[in-house]
């Protein structure tokens, strides 16, 4: 890797700590490539600044750039004074046949982001709003489970709000469907997160629903 | 799960899958020299596609490191790859975007705006200033340009007075974290908020008719249960004070039957007992004042209004 910083050291570029490398909703083609620092990612939904993801030297930011012409969906800052390497669609081909670590780097995070995508395709599909409930639920629960499950239950630190965005439903909506099921007695509701019961009754809910629609 | 990358040496193979757009059955041939069950072997993901084999063919399977080393030492390989990747995540976003159009689409110009309005209000001066100098690159005769400036300049000067984090609200609301589940919600309640103050305000000038309108506007035009039970609770209270006490029993009565548990169903129950005095009826007035007292903890004002009453009522009685 110092290798590598060494010879793209002409793309390298720093940011004071606090500093926004870049804001959401601006244009942008380039993206970034961590030396050093620390970058937090972050989102204003209504008047709060969510953070989605802290990333550290050697992780890869701003790569939808590339992709498409999209204004950028978040904003970035950086924690510390942050030192990146800045590329741009017209070096990118260059620096990937430089180095293919980084190539397949970004590769395995377009892996990921496809099968994110197409998970939330199947819950957007679903036609039962209380199945697109309980199947975000059910999303979440794969991402933990490396985590050996002892019980049924579990718990999520999230919130209507994030469960509405995968469902793709307006949080008041979302709100009725949780509350009918914590009247049923299959979520409980707590204000920083949200308890399954049983998530394998999730599981056949959600399989019933999608059974039903084919 | 896979744990294995393959590549097609001969024969012939196809990958099965169903479409997640149209659930139909999808048969792709590999082509020789081609790899296959990538994705899940690296995102240790669940096989999506079932290779099924068509002829006699031969493979060679990788593991997942050895797939690794093959492919940094040869950049052909992963760039063509990574082309690949991209336009099936490309493909899947635009399926996705689809089906969430109903997501408010913000103008990137208003977007961009509002973060620096956000982080302006939060005195975030130098994400703040970022932000509006974004904007003014982008938008430099957009909508709010001259605001933008006008931001920038505030934001400047507020940092070298005071520093980050520091000074004057501009925008009080926004500036106190706010419950994070529910801005919309609270942009809608100051507005209810605003108008029953105003009506409370008129009640205190002792405009008792138009603070009844007021309140009387807010029930039939609110949805929300905490202002409508309070704004009832109030048009009560103006009927009292305009003598209309027939009213005003009607009223509370129905307002108790509806908010049974209303933290001030005592001070209703005093209304009532209230206009019941007022109206000479004794009886009905002095067991209602007794209910008063029953509920309502020594502690409380309203405690020895209800028993100074009461005492009033008895000794005129006896």
């Amino acid at each position: 890797m110092s290798s590598f910083n060494q010879m793209f050291q002409r793309f390298s570029k720093s940011f004071p700590k606090g500093s926004i490398i870049f804001c959401e909703y601006e244009p942008g083609d380039n993206f970034y490539l961590i030396q050093s620092g620390r970058v937090k990612i972050v989102k204003i939904i209504g008047e709060i600044e969510k953070t989605l993801d802290i990333l550290n030297p050697g992780e890869i930011f701003g790569e939808m750039a590339i992709l498409e012409e999209a204004p950028r969906s978040a904003t970035t800052i950086a924690m510390d004074k942050v030192q990146a390497l800045e590329f741009n669609r017209a070096n990118f081909e260059i620096i990937m046949r430089g180095n293919p670590q980084i190539a397949l780097k970004l590769m395995k995070l377009f892996i990921k982001r496809i099968y994110d995508q197409k998970r939330r395709f199947m819950i957007l599909t679903l036609d039962d709003i209380e199945a697109k409930v309980a199947d975000v639920f059910l999303m979440l629960a794969e991402k933990e489970s490396q985590v050996a499950r002892e019980s049924d239950t579990i718990e999520f630190k999230t919130s209507i709000d994030d469960i509405a965005h995968w469902a793709g439903i307006p949080p008041a909506e979302c709100r009725n469907v949780i509350n009918h099921f914590s009247q049923q007695r299959r979520v409980e509701l707590y204000s920083d997160r949200i308890v399954v019961k049983n998530i394998n009754d999730f599981d056949r809910f959600v399989k019933s629903r999608r059974k039903t629609k084919e | 799960m896979g744990d294995k990358v393959f590549i097609l040496n001969s024969g012939k193979v196809s990958l099965n899958y169903e479409d997640i757009e149209t659930g139909q059955e999808i048969h792709d041939l590999v082509k020789t020299g081609e790899f296959f069950g990538v994705k899940s072997a690296l995102g240790r993901f669940v096989r999506e596609e079932t290779a099924v084999v068509l002829a006699d063919s031969t493979v060679v399977a990788f593991s997942v490191p050895e797939f690794e080393q093959l492919v940094i030492k040869n950049s052909r390989v992963v760039l063509k790859m990574l082309k690949v990747f991209s336009n099936q995540l490309r493909r899947i976003q635009k399926q996705v975007q689809n089906l969430i159009y109903a997501e408010e689409h913000i103008n990137p110009e208003k977007g961009l705006f509002s973060i620096g309005e956000y982080y302006l209000n939060n005195k975030a001066y130098d994400q703040a200033i970022y932000a509006f100098k974004r904007y003014l690159v982008y938008y430099p005769s957009g909508a709010s340009s001259s605001e933008a400036i006008k931001n920038i300049e505030t934001a400047e000067s507020y940092l070298q007075k005071y520093g980050s984090g520091q000074g004057p609200d501009l925008s009080p609301p926004a500036a106190q974290p706010i419950e994070a589940d529910k801005p919309q919600k609270t942009k809608e309640l100051s507005d209810i908020a605003q108008s029953y103050y105003k009506a409370v305000s008129l009640i205190s000038q002792e405009k008792y008719d138009d603070a009844y309108n007021e309140f009387k506007a807010i029930v039939n035009s609110s949805d929300d249960q905490e202002y409508i039970s309070k704004s009832q609770y109030e048009m009560g209270r103006c009927l009292f004070y305009v003598k209309k006490y027939d009213n005003c029993i009607r009223l509370f009565t129905t307002w108790i039957q509806k908010y049974p548990k209303h933290p001030d169903l005592k001070d209703a129950l005093y209304f009532i007992a209230n206009s019941h005095e007022a109206m000479a009826n004794k009886d009905k007035a002095i067991s209602i004042y007794k209910k008063v007292l029953a509920l309502t903890p020594e502690s409380e004002s309203l405690y020895p209004k209800a028993r100074k009453a009461l005492r009033k009522l008895e000794g005129e009685k006896a």
